[in-house]
């Protein structure tokens, strides 16, 4: 079940609610884990038997790491600590790179392993980080151990951001399991969340992303380097709305029900570096990876050829993070060495650039990395580029060029403005003027959202991006 | 607690010998096939004919279906050369079984628009239409129409 379909905004979520809000404080939470358990197995009947393995082991073994620890067995906590690490991460492991490593092992080595790649669960990769920060938290001492069976299975399957994120520390939401507040004003601001996040993957990343399959489609020797240019910007165009459309959504859901998510973007696009890039995008990861990776790597306090080693161990998990395939890998330590250069060659270079030559260096690079992510292989992605640059393509402008370019512009400036702080400061600013503007926002969002259920009604079956990793 | 600790470390170790017969249990379910694409189209084509249709790109199962060939481990179709005919075969490999949604909305999506082409003078056309088969198997899908669309069936069960 995806949130930007009929059937969820108009029936389960309605039910879930009117569910949620009508049975006492108590039951709260296990209405959200029902809810969960069925949202996950609409999709994926199988595989909600991994999510409960996952929410019974982990919540045992966090009883068992405090017991432990209560009792001064450092020791046996530390052993179970590393079993359950291990566990987790074989899991994950063999779900998502089982195929991967055979497939990769009969090509290097000369045998010719038999192997049966098994369909991903989806959201494995999202639920096993916070069942991972769930189990460090607890091993370092940092949380309290969660005795309550139905609030942890709540934070493991919490529906809102199960499938594709933000990846919620239990940290974050350890007092809200037990204690949060719903109110009107937080509903409402929950809707608007949701409605935003709505009209970003529907009215946005779908549209534009029509652009980018077209291109994707043509034949290669059809394709100009304009052409390869406009479908570099509409995926890039398409991935941000797509994932900050999900997340925004997710952030409104958890509102809905009382609580409070970190945001996951910050307007990625308006960076002036990659380094600030990655500050501002899928920030849930990136906090996740320096507070488990980097950090207890010994982070920025070490020997400069540590920290470029640490810098290169995160990077290259990042891109694996993202899928089994050599090209998420590539495009990892693409980053990796983007960041190295930046904080060791480039800092004082970057820091004399005008702001805008800083912010087209920044979005030259941020787009060749997508082609690594939209591309299905490594040779195919080198030769995206190369059409980029004019080799191998059908000239510099071309009548598909063109078309493209025309049916496409006015869309275009759409998303730079939706990209953009500005757009939605004023927006709020303009709200605020008066009383009677809140209804001409109220009345905007109501158009935004019947505007997205006519496209949705019409629609064929759209999946968020994310939902493959 | 030490007696409870004990029971823990049991309910661990049986959790783990569940999973491990889960995952043996999917990996034997023989669901997912290794199959190439190539042989199974192959054999279908084979099996039941193919009569008047030809192999078509993927800028042609874009403008039909609406999805991108390149999402998929590999997609095959062939399309009649006449507007007035609706034979047409399609087969996809997907890469997990995920897609398979997404993949029999767009199958559905055509199979509407051509009935709606159709609706009214074409009751030939119509009537294949309607007797269409659309088969998902695991990590393949198959939609012929055809007047032997049950014989592709059969062949591309076999061929999986």
């Amino acid at each position: 079940m995806i949130f930007s379909s009929v059937f969820f905004v108009y029936v389960f979520l309605p039910i879930v609610l009117l569910a949620y809000f009508l049975v006492p404080r108590k039951f709260k939470n296990l209405v959200i884990l029902i809810a969960s358990l069925i949202f996950y197995a609409w999709g994926e009947p199988i595989y909600v038997v991994l999510m409960v393995f996952s929410i019974v082991y982990n919540y045992i073994t966090g009883i068992e790491i405090e017991y432990h620890r209560s009792e001064g067995q450092k020791r046996r906590a530390r052993t179970v600590f590393w079993i359950a690490v291990a566990v987790n991460l074989s899991v994950l492991g063999f779900f998502k790179y089982y195929g991967f490593l055979l497939q990769n092992l009969n090509r290097i080595l000369p045998v010719d392993i038999p192997y049966r790649a098994l369909p991903l669960p989806i959201g494995i990769s999202f639920y096993t980080f916070q069942t991972l920060s769930y189990v460090i938290d607890v091993y370092k001492g940092n949380v309290a151990v969660q005795k309550n069976l139905i609030y942890f299975g709540t934070y493991i399957s919490m529906f809102p951001q199960l499938i594709a994120g933000p990846i919620v520390r239990y940290a974050d939401v350890e007092q809200q399991l037990a204690n949060r507040r719903e109110s009107f004003s937080k509903i409402g601001n929950g809707i608007a969340w949701f409605l935003r996040g709505v009209g970003k993957k529907v009215l946005l990343a779908n549209n534009i992303g029509m652009a980018y399959d077209a291109i994707a489609a043509l034949p290669n020797q059809d394709v100009s380097v304009l052409t390869a240019w406009i479908g570099c910007a509409a995926y890039t165009f398409q991935i941000y709305f797509d994932f900050s459309g999900y997340s925004d959504m997710a952030i409104g859901l958890g509102k809905m029900f009382g609580f409070d998510f970190i945001k996951n973007f910050d307007y990625p696009y308006t960076s002036s570096s990659i380094t600030e890039f990655w500050r501002r995008w899928h920030m849930s990861l990136g906090t996740w990876f320096r507070e488990y990776v980097y950090i207890p790597l010994g982070g920025n306090r070490v020997s400069k050829g540590k920290n470029i080693r640490n810098i290169f161990v995160v990077w290259m998990l990042t891109g694996l993070w993202h899928g089994a395939a050599w090209n998420f890998i590539f495009w990892g330590l693409y980053y990796g060495v983007l960041l190295f250069l930046e904080k060791y060659l480039l800092k004082d270079v970057l820091e004399r650039l005008p702001g805008f030559v800083k912010h087209i260096y920044t979005m030259v690079f941020v787009m060749l990395g997508w082609v690594f992510f939209f591309s299905p292989s490594m040779g195919s992605a080198f030769r995206y580029i190369g059409r980029m640059f004019g080799i191998g393509a059908h000239g510099l402008v071309d009548a598909t060029a063109v078309y493209y370019l025309y049916n496409y512009i006015l869309l275009f400036v759409v998303l730079i403005l939706c990209s953009v702080p500005y757009t939605y400061r004023k927006f709020t600013r303009f709200m605020l003027q008066k009383k009677s503007y809140c209804g001409i926002a109220v009345a905007l969002y109501v158009v935004m959202f019947v505007l997205s259920t006519a496209y949705l009604v019409n629609a064929t079956y759209n999946p968020f991006l994310y939902f493959r990793f | 607690m030490k007696s409870l600790m004990k029971y823990i470390g049991v309910i661990k170790y049986i959790l783990i010998l569940f999973l491990l017969a889960f995952i043996v249990s999917l990996l034997s379910s023989g669901e997912i096939s290794d199959a190439d694409i190539k042989d199974v189209s192959k054999q279908v084509v084979k099996a039941y004919g193919a009569k008047g249709l030809s192999a078509a790109d993927n800028r042609m199962v874009k403008r039909l279906y609406g999805i991108n060939a390149n999402d998929y481990e590999g997609v095959t179709l062939y399309v009649s050369d006449s507007n007035m005919k609706v034979e047409e075969l399609l087969i996809v490999k997907l890469k997990d079984v995920s897609q398979s949604e997404a993949v029999e909305a767009a199958i559905e999506g055509r199979l509407d628009k051509q009935l709606e082409s159709f609706e009214g003078y074409g009751v030939e056309q119509s009537k294949l239409l309607k007797d269409h088969v659309l088969d998902v198997k695991g990590n393949y899908v198959l939609y012929v129409v055809d007047k032997k669309a049950k014989k592709a069936d059969k062949a591309f069960q076999k061929s999986l």
